[in-house]
């Protein structure tokens, strides 16, 4: 009855009752249901696992572009095609604009990033131009990028601007990895890392390439008329000097914590400061770039780019300057000038990288000369140093899953 | 009547919080403009939002509409995502009207 096969018991038994087998006095019941239970957990991973095989198989759209036309309506559904990957150039300039900003967008994320197109699978790209009649803006739909002509007035065609196209686009990189929420301190993480982005493909794209010294730091330097005295939307190098003037008004943006503009979380509000408070970490970004030089889409666009994946939805400034120390240290060595470069940026906009965090760099550096004197009480101190480490690598990581915990619905 | 249009976020969030509202008065206006507003507002005012937010949109605009007549205000607000097509063409009438 029980032979070594148990073909009764390996096809259709419940997992309740091979679970009460279990218990049975009988060792080759006991064995029979076990290994029935084994296998069909295998088999339940290799369908896992292959189901997993075969979306991986699926061939990357890498990012092919479709640039549709509004014709000044608000109608998506009703836009015509102006311009497909492998279509003929068009003769309206914001579909080819459009079509090559987001050519660029795509190709700096490969490059730069490795990242295959806004989600890492070769999400296609679609954007819409001549939305709405005189429309001043260009935004992210969730899916998609929408772009206005402007109203000629104030400003014009936002397919002009590189950076904008980036910035929008960015968005949707933000929300495949951090998922940053689009409020307060979240949300003004969210709007700064579409700047820093955004600046990056502009610097990354440019003919020659930009070091950050070379760059103007600028957001939407392009899309205003020209008779407005506005030097762009935004400035990452001087946060509040964009633009001053009796038509657009002063600069609202903050370039340090103790000037951090409190603002309702409503739509008047900007989502509590969301495009004002991004101020601060455009900053933070443009002075690391500064302390470590090159080019900023190198060691300070990879660093951001690690700690924006190891956000979570609710990463506020202190928790991302955190992240962004730990990577740079992570990957370019503690105490190292790329690890200076962020601590000292943060610094200089009022944020203090945790303590923890850096006694634990410190104590790490202390260790190294340390190493070559071989007594027991030197490696006494440096399994300490190795245990604060672990320790506060620990501490982040509970911190980011409470913190994940607080951002699931109950 | 009066109809109040603010414009909040977008890209120039900035700009767009130290611009004051414009402020339409109908009895300023002549009649045919006038009785072209009244009926575009009576059918903004009627018509609910076309979809719901997705949550998902960034630097979207959103518009907020108030209109006072006769000692009543009525508070219209809709976004990019969101707006009906006649809170859209209100909206765009009172975008071309010029300033005050």
């Amino acid at each position: 009855m029980f032979s070594n096969h148990c073909r009764c018991i390996n096809c259709i038994t419940p997992p309740h009752i091979l679970k009460k087998l279990l218990e049975n006095s009988d060792s080759r019941i006991r064995d029979a249901a076990l290994r029935t239970l084994l296998t069909t957990s295998r088999l339940r991973g290799e369908r896992t696992i292959r189901g997993l095989l075969a979306s991986a198989a699926l061939v990357s759209s890498q990012g092919r572009r479709t640039i549709s036309d509004c014709g000044n309506s608000i109608s998506l559904p009703a836009a015509t095609i102006g311009r497909t990957e492998e279509g003929p150039t068009s003769t309206d300039e914001s579909v080819n604009r459009a079509f090559v900003g987001l050519g660029k967008t795509r190709e700096f994320y490969k490059e730069a990033l490795d990242r295959d197109s806004l989600d890492g699978n070769g999400m296609r790209l679609n954007g819409y131009v001549h939305y709405d009649a005189s429309y001043n803006n260009a935004f992210w739909d969730g899916s998609q990028m929408i772009f206005g002509d402007g109203d000629d007035v104030l400003f014009t065609d936002f397919t002009k601007s590189l950076d904008v196209i980036a910035h929008e686009l960015t968005h949707g990189v933000t929300e495949f990895t951090a998922g940053l929420r689009y409020h307060k301190q979240s949300g003004a993480l969210n709007e700064s890392i579409s700047d820093v982005f955004g600046s990056l493909v502009k610097q990354w794209a440019a003919t020659p390439k930009q070091t950050a010294d070379q760059a103007d730091w600028l957001i939407g330097a392009e899309v205003f008329t020209p008779d407005i005295g506005a030097d762009a939307l935004r400035s990452m190098k001087n946060p509040g000097k964009a633009y001053n003037n009796s038509t657009l008004g002063r600069d609202p943006q903050p370039d340090h914590m103790s000037k951090y503009v409190d603002m309702p979380d409503t739509d008047a509000g900007d989502h509590g400061g969301v495009h004002i408070n991004s101020g601060i970490p455009n900053k933070a970004f443009y002075l690391t770039s500064i302390g470590i030089g090159g080019y900023a889409w190198q060691a300070p666009g990879q660093i951001w780019y690690a700690a924006l994946q190891a956000s979570t939805s609710t990463t506020d400034f202190q928790e991302f300057a955190d992240t962004t120390y730990l990577k740079a240290g992570q990957m370019y060595g503690s105490q190292g000038a790329e690890q200076q470069a962020v601590l000292s940026a943060w610094k200089e906009v009022g944020i203090r990288v945790s303590a923890t965090l850096v006694l634990a760099g410190t104590t790490a550096r202390m260790r190294r000369p340390m190493a070559d004197i071989s007594n027991g009480r030197d490696e006494d101190q440096a399994d300490v140093a190795r245990k604060i480490e672990q320790l506060t690598g620990q501490l982040a990581t509970l911190s980011k899953q409470v913190a994940n915990l607080r951002s699931k619905p109950h | 009547m009066k109809v109040i249009l603010a414009q909040h976020g977008g890209q120039a969030a900035g700009i767009n919080l130290n611009r004051p509202p414009k402020v339409i008065d109908s009895a300023a206006l002549d009649e045919p403009k006038a009785a072209e507003l009244k009926r575009l507002v009576a059918a903004a005012s009627s018509a609910p939002s076309s979809a719901a937010s997705s949550g998902k949109a960034r630097d979207e605009m959103s518009y907020t509409i108030t209109i006072q007549d006769q000692g009543r205000e009525t508070v219209l607000s809709q976004s990019d995502t969101t707006m009906s097509a006649d809170f859209a063409k209100l909206r765009a009438w009172l975008q071309r009207y010029p300033k005050n």
